[in-house]
């Protein structure tokens, strides 16, 4: 009974499973190797096979399916494994995530197990993952023998290709392999004679190899893998990344140009701080970690600290294993944590740089170990808000790959490295810092002064207007016919006189500034006529007076014609931060292309605006200041400027009051200025005392062969609550009815100081160590002042184990995955395609024996990148065609995507190189090396890589050519689209370089010889004679288009010949 | 052209990947197929071959995203209640339980700041009246006067919710993921890679108006599927539309003569170079862009019947008219997707914490009629049936009131609307409590939206995924079955 139950219910499963597959797959009988073993391979082997054996299952073979009883030949229905994946209940169906196996595979394995469970013949378990290729010890493979070649990569892949049937490409011509060898190692096309260079090719190999521009080259592949991002966030907030992160920059650049091992960079990078705690230079290293700095979220911060980690230097995808263990790889959840745990106590800051305490102007962002004791937890299915507090999480590497890691040593630190105020060159800056700022207040409380005795004059005078004053050069009248150096400065780029104008011809967001040689009348008005002719986005003219000499400090009216909202905006800026205050602004017509006429007339504080004759605006600015300048620039726009008219403020204007503050009388507004000068003047010189007391209490404090000198801490104490007073009474009277936030920040700070009096009374306050260093904000809510000024004296070494365990000679992974890398970049095609995962996902590379042997070679050589490009550079593959012209027909069909390397692969060249070849071929390119990052834009010709690079500012042209994804740029991607055509044929920097090239080909050729000469510089080939014809047929029809004929125009067309030329394919191909 | 490169059958991924990186940025998968007909891409991924999975209602997509966070109470989900509550704290109302811990967990703060994103409790009372519309009769704020006309035309979706309660939000409504995920392909640049173009001569993609913060849209998809930004400017539409020098157009056609001339004769160079195809092809539709993209902006052959109808003839809505008048003809020239922004400034005009009254009606005053202008022109023309209108913002706005006169952020709940494209007119769809606090009926996250523009583009949203990005469920949406 039991029995013919079972057969009849195996049999309507059977067919019912039938009758599915007929409706769903014409195949006849299901064949579990076809059929089955895939759907199982794809979503159940992470947990059931060699990886994991959840429930002590592994469904990796037939044989141990049924072993296990899950399946139950010929009894489908009874079969655990239906039974769980057919389940309706979300809690007891397999596979737990994602869908449910789709039905017709549910009943092809139905049909499988109801047909007794056919076995297939010799089915191999699931590899142990441990011995997955990437993961097993690097050893160097014997070279084949069979072969006459002299440098090992040739005689790998000749082995290889003889095998296969197939004939190498004859070499490239010798200007090409020139052309491909200069971008590959400088990133910079040969100049013509360099073309002709015949010195044998190891000797120009070494020559660039030596070269610093070859530092800067594979400096920008190594930004790309390494996630190279200046700091970004909002107005002046960092957010992301780091300020002055360049100083890492150039880190990379010297090392790759000095040739410093890559074991010992990677060192460097995770663990500078520990490794040479005083030494700025190997500092700058750990710029790679400081880029991965989140204000916001810091699991988000150390998520990709982890990711990134793991996949630029070891290939390995520890991002997967954060919500679970890893599916294809043998790396747990826990060990995930484990990572994050040598991260944990780490923290970012920026560390002084002589003669600079400003942290806006440069400091030296690097890591450092804050907090020693930072408990790491495991976050169960990934979520923040669920830790597992049971579980107690080490730091560690994963084990799978940790026999070879050695034991963490905390490391002690000397004294300027968690004290950095203690350096003398630091305490010197302070010094001379505070020693500018009581003398600038004296300064300008003498103007002040001065500025009063003469209104008090003025008061006396009867004329209506004020008296020219000779020396001060006003009224000054200017129609702009041209530059009057008497008058003006002329700084920046973009402003010209033009047509009996002056003109800011291009639109951008750092145009040039026409400023004043002299100082402004304290009162004054402006009259200027102009046009603004264009512009993308804001069409602003700014109007600045009591501009410092570098423009950090003014006040400002601008118009914009900015088209949601045409405007005049009075704004002020200070320190480098400006503020547009909402009652400052008035709506105006929009005006692009007509000219306007603009009045601004400023008398104290208060300033009033018409336009074309008509009052638009009146608004009081919180200060002025005692002595200025006056500039004019257009900003986001083109413009026009027809003239302008300054003179001191006559007595007749009628002022309209302003509603952002109530009208305080000249007299009044003066004394409040000559107040706060004489505060901004205590203050200072409280800031300064406060310095000195506190440099004398550091230099006791620190030094442990002295006895304690309580009376020079209290001293330093004290110093410093007067500070903070001085400073708050400074700040409220500034403040005082104007900015609310700054008031109340004033008010906070004369709070806290109140509280350190009483502390000191009481004989519990305690001085704090000069602040030298700016660490970055834990969260938004943190503030700099409120941290220590003194970090942890150790570090805990965790990186340190780290970066020894990644560059250990037994890591199986950090040398292939560099390798890999880098010959990718020589050859444009990887020899393991997945480049950032290694993981079981990575197939075994066709030429496994040939990265095996560049990783042992690279090992052994000391990690030396310099001794790897030259043995790649130097193969006979390196110098092949990249073409198939004339390559047999076998080739092509045994080998169509060239994976075995008998020509040589043709690359697009990098958005960096694109830019950078322009220039320089048109003799335009700055090649000085290093330093700050610089905002784009056409007018500064420094090469690429020094650009400003986060995702708030991308170079246009850059962008249009695949820069570097700033998330994550392992590979880059190459696209062909339109709007690259336009940007070869169209921008200014394409068009102005043809006719420099030109030029330096020389105009004076024949035009047959100029049409090679052009040919040969920029492809790095000579045209065959059709080619000729082409270009020969283009200047005669662009003759017959020009009515005259004339040495000027047979000039203009050979710039065009060279500008097409600038648009080849093979211009922007490494061929 | 040749047909000697063969590509094994096993090398998918290889080519793939290689028409992925050779892909343009627009007309991207027109040379897709042109390789494929050309025997380049021969037998190559089935699931995108630049044309739709299955018929689609849909040809184009015009995509309307107000920056900010519009509120929803005082757009398309009026509440009287507020009103009614107005001065009470939500836990005085019959509804404090909005505020259970258990239904506010969804929200992943990112900015934490005291400014905001933070529960507002005091309720703040409706700041504008509202009537109904149309035969169906929804209401409409009387902000929205010319939209409220249109409403038989148009979908309310008024059960959004989201789970970024700062402007990153803005983000997650283009690409579905959180900013605290890894950053992920936008509907535009999902659209643009799953269909082929209907015009060689223009971008398949557009953006106008201010971008969000993220300036991405093709991200993992790659550049060749971000957006090209388009300038209502005829001396400048575009980023290098002409040349910056006095060449001639007719000195540049020479030019670019010679350019594909010469590049077709380095094919005797190098044969059988896919790269050498597919810039030639490049530079031909460069040119005819160069024309075709200032034709689009000029309006002279526009009646001023239809100037008036977008309100190009009025300051306050000139500057947004003009931006639809130009999406109308780009949709019409078969322009797959046109995303606008509205509403300028780091966080967007919309985010109104103070003077909500004066400045949501200011700003609805710059978009109503354009908006309603461009449905009645979709519509006169014919064209309404198969392009689909979208009306967006990243959230709503608290019930509570923040200061005097302002409301939060407020993601839990908040509304958006579709019309034309074969979505049905007349419906308002879903609902949120009687506060407007969350989405209560028929809840949809922004992926819906997504869902359903790709189901109405013929497009399935599942098959909207590349190897090495796995997305989840909650990526892909579901199809707004109710509304179509």
């Amino acid at each position: 009974m039991f029995a013919s139950q079972r057969v009849i219910r195996s049999s309507i499963g059977f067919s019912i499973a039938a009758g599915l597959l007929m409706l769903t797959a014409s195949a006849s009988a299901v064949d579990y190797l076809r059929d089955i073993k895939p759907v199982l391979k794809a979503r159940c082997y992470s947990c059931h096979g060699a990886l994991k054996q959840k429930a002590d299952l592994r469904v990796d073979t037939a044989l141990s399916m049924i072993a296990a009883k899950a399946v139950l030949p010929g009894d489908a229905a009874g079969s655990e494994l239906i039974k769980r994946i057919s389940n309706e209940d979300d809690d007891e169906r397999m596979p737990p995530e994602g869908h449910a196996l789709k039905e017709d595979q549910i009943a092809a394995i139905r049909s499988w197990i109801a047909s007794n469970a056919p076995l297939p013949k010799d089915e191999a378990a699931e590899d142990d993952p441990r011995s997955h290729w990437s993961f097993q010890a690097i050893q160097r493979p014997p070279l084949p023998a069979d072969s006459d070649q002299a440098n090992p990569v040739d005689r790998f892949l000749a082995a290889r290709q003889k095998e296969a049937g197939l004939i190498t490409q004859a070499p490239a011509l010798r200007t090409i392999q020139l052309r491909r060898l200069y971008i590959d190692l400088i990133g910079l096309p040969p100049t013509e004679k360099q073309l002709k260079d015949e010195r044998p090719w190891e000797t120009i190999v070494d020559e660039l190899l030596a070269s610093p521009h070859h530092g800067e080259r594979w400096g920008r592949h190594w930004m790309d893998i390494w996630r190279y991002s200046d700091w970004y966030g909002l107005g002046a907030q960092l957010r992301y990344s780091q300020k002055h992160l360049w100083h890492w920059r150039d880190w990379i650049v010297e090392s790759l140009n000095e040739d410093k091992g890559y074991d010992e960079m990677i060192i460097e990078m995770l663990a500078g701080d520990e490794i040479a705690p005083e030494d700025p230079e190997t500092l700058r290293a750990t710029g790679f970690l400081a880029r991965n700095y989140f204000l916001f979220n810091r699991t988000t911060w150390l998520d990709s600290t982890i990711e990134h980690t793991g996949k630029a230097f070891l290939g390995l995808t520890f991002n997967c294993a954060k919500c679970h263990d890893h599916k294809y790889d043998p790396i747990e959840a826990e060990d995930y944590y484990r990572f994050r745990a040598i991260f944990e106590p780490h923290q970012v800051r920026l560390d002084p740089v002589p003669g600079v305490t400003d942290f806006e102007k440069d400091g030296l962002p690097r890591v450092f170990d804050n907090h020693l004791d930072a408990e790491t937890f495991l976050h169960q299915r990934g979520d923040p808000k669920q830790p597992d507090k049971e579980l107690k999480i080490t730091p560690g590497v994963p084990r799978f790959l940790s026999q070879f890691a050695t034991k963490i040593e905390p490391v002690k630190l000397p004294l300027p490295a968690y004290a950095p105020g203690t350096q003398p060159f630091v305490q010197r800056d302070h010094l001379a810092a505070a020693d500018t700022l009581v003398e600038k207040a004296r300064e300008n409380l003498e103007k002040v002064k001065v500025e009063m005795a003469k209104n008090a004059t003025l008061e006396k005078s009867p004329a209506k207007k004020a008296p020219h004053d000779s020396e001060s050069n006003f009224p000054l009248e200017d129609d702009f016919t041209a530059f009057n150096p008497l008058l003006w400065t002329l700084q920046g780029n973009g402003l010209a006189y033009k047509n009996g104008h002056l003109e800011q011809i291009n639109p951008s967001r750092e145009p040039g500034q026409l400023v004043s040689k002299h100082p402004l009348p304290r009162d004054f008005e402006v009259t200027c006529r102009y046009t603004t002719t264009g512009g993308p986005t804001y069409r602003s003219i700014s109007f600045r007076f009591d501009r410092d000499e570098a423009g950090k400090n003014a006040n400002f009216i601008y118009t914009s014609e900015h088209a949601p909202g045409p405007k005049v905006q009075a704004a002020y800026t200070e320190n480098g931060k400006t503020t547009y205050p909402a009652d400052g602004r008035a709506k105006k017509s929009e005006a692009t292309g007509k000219p306007q006429e603009l009045r601004i007339a400023v008398r104290d504080q208060l300033a009033n605006v018409w336009l074309n004759g008509e009052f638009v605006l009146a608004y009081t600015f919180p200060g002025r200041r005692a002595d200025g300048h006056f500039s004019l620039s257009a900003f986001d726009a083109t413009a026009e400027f027809h003239s302008i008219r300054i003179e001191a403020l006559g007595r007749d204007v009628q002022f309209t009051k302003s509603k952002n503050t109530s009208e305080s009388d000249s007299e009044e507004s003066l004394d409040k200025t000559l107040r706060l000068a004489e505060l901004e003047l205590e203050s200072a010189i409280a800031g300064q005392e406060s310095v000195k007391a506190t440099i004398a209490a550091d230099t006791a404090h620190y030094d442990k062969t002295k006895a304690p000198a309580p009376a020079l801490e209290k001293a330093a104490t004290e110093g410093q609550i007067k500070e903070m007073e001085a400073r708050a009474a400074f700040e409220m009277a500034k403040h005082e009815g104007g900015d609310k936030k700054k008031l109340s920040a004033a008010t906070a700070l004369k709070k806290k100081a109140e509280g350190q009096r009483e502390a000191l009374q009481n004989g519990t306050a305690a001085y704090k160590s000069l602040r030298a260093s700016r660490k970055a904000l834990e969260t938004p809510a943190h503030k700099v002042e409120d941290y220590p000024s003194v970090y942890p004296e150790e570090s805990t070494g965790r990186r340190t184990m780290l970066a020894k365990w990644i560059t250990a000679p037994e890591n199986p992974l950090t040398a292939r995955v560099a390798v890999n890398h880098v010959w990718m970049r020589h050859f444009g095609e990887p020899l393991v395609e997945t480049v950032s995962d290694f993981g079981r996902q990575a197939k075994k590379p066709i030429h496994h024996d040939l990265l095996d042997f560049l990783a042992a070679e690279f090992i052994e050589s000391g990690w030396s990148f310099r001794h790897l490009h030259r043995l790649l550079v130097t193969s006979q593959t390196y110098q092949l065609s990249s073409s198939n012209r004339g390559a047999s027909g076998e080739n092509l069909q045994l080998d169509p995507t060239n994976s075995l390397y008998w020509k040589m692969n043709p690359m697009r060249m990098e958005s960096q190189v694109v830019r950078d070849s322009l220039l320089h071929l048109a003799g335009d390119l700055d090649l000085t090396t290093g330093g700050p990052s610089l905002d784009s834009g056409n007018a500064k010709n420094r090469r690429s890589l020094y650009f400003t690079h986060s995702p708030d500012k991308l170079d246009q042209f850059l962008t249009t050519f695949d820069d570097a994804d700033l998330l994550q740029c392992y590979r880059r991607s190459t696209s062909i689209v339109p709007q690259q055509a336009l940007a070869l044929s169209n921008s200014a920097m394409s068009l102005q370089s043809a006719e420099k090239i030109a030029t330096k080909i020389g105009l004076e050729r024949a035009q047959k010889d100029f049409i090679t000469a052009a040919f040969d510089l920029i492809l790095g080939r000579s045209p065959d004679s059709s080619e000729v014809e082409a270009c020969e047929t283009f200047l005669s029809e662009l003759a017959t288009l020009s009515a005259e004929e004339s040495n000027s125009s047979a000039t203009r067309f050979r710039n065009q010949l060279v500008h097409a030329l600038l648009n080849h394919n093979d211009f922007v191909t490494v061929r | 052209m040749s047909k000697h490169l063969h590509l094994p059958a096993s090398s998918f991924l290889h080519r793939r990947q290689f028409l992925h990186r050779a892909g343009l940025g627009f007309g991207g998968i027109a040379l897709q197929s042109l390789l494929q007909e050309d025997g380049f891409g021969a037998g190559a991924h089935s699931a995108f071959d630049g044309k739709p999975q299955f018929a689609p209602k849909a040809k184009n997509v015009i995509w309307l995203f107000m920056r900010g966070g519009v509120s929803h109470m005082e757009s398309f989900d009026p509440k009287p209640m507020l009103t009614q509550y107005a001065g009470k704290s939500i836990d005085e109302t019959p509804y404090a339980h909005v505020q259970d811990p258990d239904r506010l967990k969804n929200v992943r703060v990112v900015v934490v700041n005291d400014a905001n994103g933070k529960q507002r409790n005091v309720i703040y009372p409706l700041q504008v009246g509202y009537q109904k519309y149309g035969q169906s009769g929804t209401e409409v704020s009387d902000w929205f006067p010319h939209i409220g006309s249109c409403v038989d035309d148009i979908s309310v979706i008024r059960s959004m919710w989201t789970t970024d309660d700062n402007h990153g939000a803005q983000v997650q409504f283009h690409s579905g993921k959180h900013r605290l995920d890894p950053p992920a392909p936008t509907i535009g640049a999902w659209v643009n890679y799953g269909l082929g173009s209907l015009n060689d001569n223009l971008p398949q993609f557009i953006s106008m108006g201010p971008r969000y913060f993220d300036k991405k849209d093709g991200h993992y998809l790659g550049p060749a599927y971000d957006a090209v930004k388009l300038k209502i400017d005829l001396k400048n539409p575009l980023d290098y539309a002409k040349p910056e020098s006095d060449l001639s157009g007719e000195e540049q056609g020479l030019g670019f003569g010679l350019v594909n001339r010469l590049n077709r004769l380095a094919k005797n160079h190098y044969p059988n170079d896919p790269s050498l195809e597919a810039r030639i092809k490049s530079y031909e539709l460069a040119y005819r862009m160069q024309t075709a993209v200032p034709d689009v902006i000029n309006f002279d052959n526009e009646t001023e019947a239809t100037k008036k109808l977008y309100g190009l003839d009025q300051k306050e809505t000139k500057s947004f008219g003009e931006q639809l008048l130009a999406a109308r003809r780009l949709s019409e020239r078969g322009v797959r997707f046109i995303q606008i922004m509205h509403g300028d400034g780091a966080a967007g005009a919309w985010d109104q914490h103070s003077k909500l009254k004066e400045k949501h009606s200011e700003l609805a005053g710059q978009v109503d009629k354009p908006i309603a202008g461009l449905l009645k022109d979709l519509k006169q023309r014919g064209q309404l049936d198969e392009t689909l209108v979208v009306f967006a913002t990243e959230f709503g706005r608290t019930p509570g009131t923040q200061g005097s006169d302002g409301r939060d952020h407020h993601p839990y709940g908040f509304s958006v609307w579709m019309a034309g494209g074969g979505v049905k007119g007349g419906i308002a769809h879903g609902s949120t409590d009687e506060l407007g606090f969350h989405a209560v009926e028929n809840p949809h996250y922004v992926t819906d939206i997504h869902a359903t523009i790709l189901h109405q583009m013929g497009l399935h949203s599942h098959a909207m995924e590349v190897p090495g990005h796995k997305r989840l469920d909650m990526d892909f949406g579901s199809v707004i079955k109710e509304i179509i």
